[in-house]
């Protein structure tokens, strides 16, 4: 079963083409790796798709339903979620007000239900203090509240996007453990990331992107001797 | 612990209800007014919750007050009632005027807010037939033939409106709405909040409260026109309280509004004119050493312990 699908999605700035005719797809249940060297278009897929950016060119179906030219909080409810790249936490809301926005909003929840699903999620991610002041969390806590924030909307597909960044081996091993987790839950998940070892581990399936292009699809192992992704990271043989 | 704080606030309604029985006209008299700039203090603040800053009071406050005392005069409406009217005028007009420049922010959306209320004053300017032009109108009479202590009420219920509005804004899923967009845009519109809809109801109620606020000065004195009813003071003064009190609380404006308005009556009468002086110096000192404001710098060392 097919999730997403895109069809010759675009997207240029200005002359730029950051997506160039993209065309994939996302199976229900599966963890789909999107790579590529930086300033391949990953991050622009991703916004593409949740409607921050629309597309300059091409379509989006989403479980079925064309959502090419919905906002980006319809395609929230309709059932895709993300985090970003850089966190962007919400201040003047402590740790679990933060989470509760995204079942607030997103699946439109009471405060008193959103509370208790925050709460829950919390506890299922590991963050203990909930009412604590998010200027008094560590960086791999602000990302998993950040998870926490997107995983309250009950999303069919979740992007991570580079949850892995800047995180010590340690808190990426256990990143991965939660990322499975997550995925055994029962959900669609895109992951952006550099670290190879994660995309190795978690993913079914990797997108390889440059300049915009799918340049390849597959399974990991597959991929990552195809002599195209190889040239795209390490650059041609002179 | 939360009924012991409802039996406070209604403890201190009760007082505030009774105290005409116990003051006299003059006190009375700066109460109206601290109340009506403790309302537009408030309903400043809760549209910057949503991180927008509006010059705009001055204008939705003389809308307001020019459509009661024309409601009043021309359809012969009870003057409390086109009170209401007038904040409803004020908020249906932001409403439609949101929905067209609701896409600006920041100092873009300040310079349009500040911009429209010098429109409204103009456009009033220029109807003589309907709106008295220049000289402005003159009402029959004041509200309650000028009976001091029911126009204190008055005040006071539009200044409660405007405390359980603030409150409102603050208690239920509003606040987050407002928090998430003032933080960021792109999170909140990813976590399923329609911003531009919130946008347009927040700019709405506020509107309507400074309209309602207008209609209620309008009546109080009998007279409205362009100078008086869109002067500049009704959109300073109540950011300078909100300044000194502290941002994004209710009672951060309520504290600023109360002390602000008692200093500015001392230095009326002490030094006329100086007082607009000494507001700016207190903006200056606020921004510069305790930029939270009194409500949210107390609030923080409570905090720290």
């Amino acid at each position: 079963m097919t999730i997403l699908k895109t069809e010759n999605l675009s997207r240029n700035f200005g002359g730029l083409a950051a997506l160039d005719q993209v065309s994939t797809e996302f199976h229900e249940n599966e963890i789909l790796g999107i790579i590529g060297p930086n300033g391949a278009g990953k991050t622009t897929f991703i916004n593409v798709i949740a409607g921050i950016y629309l597309p300059t060119q091409g379509r989006i179906f989403f479980d079925g339903q064309d959502i090419t030219e919905l906002p980006a909080h319809t395609r929230c409810r309709l059932g895709i979620s993300r985090t970003f790249q850089l966190v962007r936490p919400l201040h003047g809301l402590n740790l679990l007000e933060n989470i509760m926005v995204g079942s607030l909003f997103g699946k439109g929840l009471s405060q008193r239900e959103a509370r208790k699903k925050a709460e829950e999620l919390c506890e299922f991610l590991g963050l203990s203090n909930m009412t604590r002041d998010i200027t008094r969390m560590t960086a791999l806590e602000i990302k998993k509240m950040e998870i926490a924030h997107a995983m309250a909307t009950q999303p069919k597909l979740l992007f991570l996007d580079e949850v892995m960044a800047g995180l010590s081996s340690d808190e990426t091993m256990e990143m991965i453990a939660l990322v499975r987790k997550i995925h055994s839950r029962g959900m669609t998940i895109g992951i952006v990331e550099h670290v190879m070892r994660v995309i190795r581990e978690l993913t079914h399936r990797v997108v390889v992107l440059d300049w915009g292009q799918v340049i390849a699809e597959g399974a990991y192992e597959q991929v990552s001797n195809d002599p195209r992704v190889i040239t795209a990271y390490l650059g041609e043989e002179s | 612990m939360k009924g012991s704080r409802y039996l406070l606030y209604i403890a201190v309604l009760i007082i505030l209800l009774i105290l005409p029985l116990y003051t006299g006209v003059y006190l009375l008299n700066v109460l109206d007014i601290i109340l009506i700039y403790l309302a537009l203090a408030l309903s400043w603040d809760m549209l910057l919750r949503s991180g927008q800053i509006s010059f705009g009071m001055a204008g939705l406050f003389g809308v307001g007050g020019y459509a009661a005392a024309l409601i009043h005069l021309q359809a012969g409406v009870s003057p409390l009632l086109s009170i209401v009217l007038g904040g409803l005028t004020a908020g249906f007009l932001a409403c439609l005027i949101g929905m067209a420049v609701l896409q600006l922010r920041g100092m873009y959306f300040a310079i349009v807010t500040l911009a429209l209320a010098e429109i409204f004053r103009v456009i009033i300017r220029n109807f003589p037939d309907l709106t008295g032009g220049p000289e402005g109108t003159i009402l029959p009479s004041a509200i309650f033939a000028g009976n001091s202590t029911k126009t204190y009420w008055l005040v006071l219920a539009v200044a409660v409106i405007s405390v359980i509005g603030s409150e409102i804004f603050r208690k239920t899923r509003i606040h987050f709405a407002l928090t998430s967009i003032r933080n960021d845009e792109i999170v909140a519109k990813s976590s399923g909040i329609n911003v531009f809809k919130y946008m347009v109801f927040i700019f709405a109620v506020t509107s309507a409260i400074q309209g309602i606020t207008g209609g209620a000065y309008a009546h109080i004195y009998g007279f409205v026109s362009p100078e008086g009813s869109f002067s500049l003071n009704f959109t300073l003064l109540p950011i300078a309280m909100t300044l000194l009190g502290g941002m994004h609380s209710t009672w951060g404006s309520v504290v600023g509004a109360v002390l602000l308005g008692v200093v500015s009556e001392f230095l009326k009468l002490q030094i006329p004119y100086g007082h607009l002086l000494v507001y700016g110096i207190i903006i200056v000192i606020t921004i510069l050493f305790f930029p939270q404001g009194i409500v949210g710098t107390i609030g923080q060392r409570l905090k720290k312990r």
